[in-house]
Formats: structure tokens, C-alpha cells, sequence
């Protein structure tokens, strides 16, 4: 199961080169060669982005959400779970950090396992019995050995990167850029088709970077069990945050993707553009587990 | 040309055994670290135990032999070196540290106090660990016995000086149950 969605995912990452290719493509097609200019402008910007996401995204995440970092004597309970978690995984203890606010709800970032922060809202830490703790302690600690917190910035920023391109294209259509190539291609079946691209192209960037990040979730549920051979805890983690229909208060889209639980109202997303899958859905995947083992 | 040939399939064939024998290091120092990993877990609950006795023999006065189980149990597994042994040890404590909790059950003032709370919660803290450090040991010397039986690393172990390792299981009848099957 992990090994079929780790392959879904590298898909996934494959579809957005594919898509970012298509838009070059149908920008070179439209514009002749007076295009080719922003290509490198947009690639530059993406790289500045998955390069900035890559150092600076635990503090960026951490002023964004307001956590604060904490030491050992301030919570010795939930340095030991996280303790716990680390010696099944054979990972280094990561940094932890609190969001004083009464939802519950998980994060993870940091580059790479070295470098890693895990945060708790004080929600979280009021409701929770030991074992889902440790349930979602070992989810995040799944996001930050399977590196989703490096892919998803990746994924972000691509999708951003996209948007820019095709957004700086749509304008140079309107203002004369295209006019001096129109001669030069004729085609108008091809041009349309090329307008059609560009227009729609950021929008099936934002529905790959939600379809990659959903994947995440499952595999990471997945891989928090293979931690503690306990799918109960995580499912009984779930079930609370299902029942609880309090939310993060600050609900920046931008960060969305990163909570163990989606803080956007759910029915205010469609399934498509959602970036967590339906939480009865991992009950339910968790359920299966609970009864095989 | 022909010899830069015979050159570069024979420094392949150098890498693709140095790439054999280094796996085998790496798994054995893997298991090595699994192992230090559980001592130290194993030391930590040793260490609290004192302390817990204590606590519980200030409101439980009666329950002699199960403070002298404990006692005997922690006396045992700080002598054990084996994995075998170690692991009995461990068993036998564990067991052990469950009956003086269930004794606790039967003192109401006992369970309130704050001491003793934070004695469980480290206690409780501690056993996972150790459960947790047990599961990442075999996991680790699984892997490792899989190299040393399996083509093509299996050719290695004697000049790496790697050998298969034993599993740590605990005696534990609690784990031991069947597994309640429902249809």
C-alpha cells in the first residue's frame, strides 16, 4: 500500500512537470518566439520559491500559524510521547512547538529529519487520551521521514510558479505581444486551443497540488501505524477530530495543507480542491487495519 | 582499449563488493545501536523503579510480596547480559511493575496524589519505550539476518565479520493471548 501510493505521488510530481511543459508549449505556440523571454523570468521565480521553502519554511510556518517553540521542563508528557515516537522510527527527536488555540490540531515542517518541528495546538493536548497522542504524534513524524513536508513546498510552489506563467502570458495576449506573431501562425484552431491551455492550466495545477497532498495524508496514516503497530490510537484521534467542529483560527489557504486536520471549513471545499482526504475515509482505512492485525 | 575494458568491469566489480560489505557493516551497526538503544530505556525504568516503590509503600504497608517481586525482578535484569536473558528479565519486571500498579488501584489516596501521578505517567512513558526500542531492535536485526542468509551479501559475512542475531522476545502472556477473531 505505502509502495502504491509513494508511486501514485512520484505520478503526481510527473504530472506537474508535464502540465508546467504543456504551458510552455502553448506560450511558445501562441506568441512565436517573443514568448520565450518569460520562460526563464517563471523559472527563476519557481526556483527562488522551492529554494526559500527549502531553508526558511519551519520559521516562515512558524510565524504564519503563531507557534512557539518549547523545552523539555515545559511539557515533559509530550516530549515523552514524542520520545516514544522517535525510538520506534529510529528518527532524531525533532523540535516541538505549542499554537495556543483551543482547536485541535498537528503540523509538521522542516526540510528534512534533521531538521524538523512538530507542532501542537493546546487544543489538541486538552482533549487527547495518551494513545491518540501518540496516534498523531506518529503522523506527523510519518510526514517528516517520508519528506512530505519538502514535497508539498515543492508541489506549492510549482503550482504557484504555474500560475504566474500563465497569468504573465494572458497578459502579454492583451497587450500587443501577440499581435506582431499573428501573421507569422496562423492556425487559428491552434491558437484557440493554446488560450484554452493557458486558462486552464493553474487550475489543474491547484487540483494536482490538493491531489498530492491528499496522497500524503493516507500514506503518512499508513506509515504512523508501521510506528506504533497501534491503528487504534490514530483512529480514535481521527474519530475526536471528526466529532470537533472547532477550527484553526487562522485559516490562510497557504498553509492549509500542512494540519493533521484540514482547518478550512469542509463545506466550503469540494472533495477535488480539498488537500486532506474525507477524515471518514482514513477512519475507515485505519478500521481495516485495526482488523487484520 | 581493450585493457580500459577490462579496467572498468574489474573497478565495478570492486565497487559491487565493497558495496556488499559496507551494507553488511551498516546493517550490524544498526542492530548495535538498536541494542544500546534498549539498555539505556531498560536503565531508565531500573531507575524509577526505587522511587515508585517508595512512593506506593508510604500508603500500602500490607503489600510485601509485591514490593519484593519488583525488588527481585530489578535485581535480575541488572545482572542479565545475554539477549536471552535480558529479555527474560525484562518480562519478569514488566509483569512485576503491573501487579504494584494493580495494587495502587486499591488505594484511592495513593492514585490522587500528584507524586504518584507523575511517577505513572513516567512509568507509562518509560514501558513504551522500551516496547517501542524492542520493536525497532527486531526490525533492524531482521534485516540484518535476511543480509547475511540471502545472495549476493550472504557471500560477505565471513570476511565482514557479520553474523545473524538474536531476536529479543519477551515471555510476556498478555501478548502471548490469541487474537480475538470476529467474523
Amino acid at each position: 500500500m505505502q509502495a502504491a501510493n509513494r508511486r501514485k505521488t512520484i505520478g503526481l510530481l510527473a504530472g506537474m512537470g508535464l502540465l508546467t511543459g504543456i504551458v510552455v508549449y502553448a506560450a511558445l505556440t501562441y506568441f512565436g518566439s517573443s514568448g520565450v523571454a518569460i520562460v526563464p523570468v517563471a523559472v527563476g521565480i519557481a526556483l527562488i520559491g522551492v529554494w526559500g521553502s527549502y531553508y526558511g519554511s519551519d520559521k516562515l510556518v512558524l510565524t504564519m500559524t503563531g507557534a512557539k517553540e518549547i523545552q523539555e521542563s515545559d511539557n515533559p508528557k509530550l516530549f515523552g510521547l514524542v520520545q516514544e515516537v522517535c525510538i520506534a522510527s529510529g528518527l532524531k527527536l525533532p523540535k516541538i512547538a505549542i499554537v495556543v488555540d483551543s482547536a485541535p490540531n498537528a503540523f509538521a515542517t522542516g526540510r528534512n529529519p534533521e531538521h524538523a518541528l512538530i507542532a501542537f495546538t493546546t487544543g489538541i493536548l486538552d482533549v487527547m487520551e495518551r494513545d491518540e497522542l501518540q496516534g498523531v504524534i506518529a503522523h506527523e513524524m510519518s510526514h517528516v521521514a517520508n519528506r512530505d513536508t519538502l514535497v508539498s513546498a515543492v508541489a506549492a510552489t510549482t503550482a504557484g510558479a504555474i500560475a504566474i506563467l500563465s497569468d504573465v502570458l494572458t497578459r502579454m495576449m492583451w497587450f500587443g505581444g501577440a499581435r506582431r506573431n499573428r501573421d507569422s501562425n496562423s492556425n487559428p484552431l491552434l491558437i484557440v486551443f493554446s488560450l484554452l491551455i493557458l486558462v486552464l492550466a493553474p487550475i489543474a495545477a491547484v487540483l494536482l497540488k490538493s491531489a498530492i497532498s491528499r496522497k500524503r495524508e493516507s500514506l503518512a496514516d499508513a506509515t504512523a501505524v508501521s510506528f506504533t503497530r497501534n491503528p487504534a490510537g490514530l483512529r480514535a484521534a481521527l474519530e475526536v477530530l471528526a466529532r470537533d467542529s472547532t477550527v484553526v483560527q487562522q485559516r490562510s489557504t497557504s498553509v492549509a495543507h500542512i494540519w493533521i486536520e484540514s482547518p478550512l471549513d469542509s463545506s466550503s471545499v469540494s472533495k477535488l480542491f480539498s488537500t486532506h482526504p474525507p477524515i471518514q475515509e482514513r477512519i475507515a482505512a485505519l478500521r481495516a487495519m485495526e482488523s487484520l492485525g | 582499449m581493450k585493457t580500459l575494458i577490462v579496467l572498468g568491469i574489474l573497478a565495478l566489480i570492486v565497487l559491487f563488493f565493497i558495496a556488499q560489505y559496507n551494507k553488511l557493516i551498516r546493517l550490524n551497526i544498526a542492530v548495535n545501536e538498536a541494542w544500546a538503544q534498549i539498555e539505556v530505556q531498560l536503565k531508565r525504568r531500573s531507575d524509577l523503579i526505587p522511587n515508585l516503590v517508595e512512593t506506593v509503600k508510604g500508603y500500602a504497608t500490607h503489600e510485601k510480596t509485591t514490593f519484593d517481586a519488583v525488588i527481585t525482578a530489578r535485581a535480575k535484569a541488572t545482572t542479565a547480559s545475554t539477549v536471552a536473558d535480558v529479555a527474560a528479565a525484562d518480562g519478569m519486571l514488566t509483569q512485576a511493575l503491573r501487579g504494584l500498579l494493580a495494587v495502587a488501584e486499591a488505594y484511592p489516596d495513593l492514585k490522587a496524589s500528584a507524586n504518584f501521578l507523575s511517577l505513572q505517567e513516567e512509568l507509562s512513558t518509560t514501558e513504551n519505550k522500551v516496547a517501542f526500542s524492542r520493536q525497532f531492535y527486531n526490525d533492524n536485526v531482521r534485516s540484518l539476518n535476511t543480509a547475511v542468509k540471502t545472495v549476493p551479501t550472504n557471500l560477505f559475512s565471513g570476511i565482514a565479520k557479520v553474523s545473524t542475531r538474536e531476536f529479543y522476545e519477551v515471555e510476556d502472556p498478555q501478548s502471548r493471548q490469541a487474537p480475538n477473531v470476529k467474523f
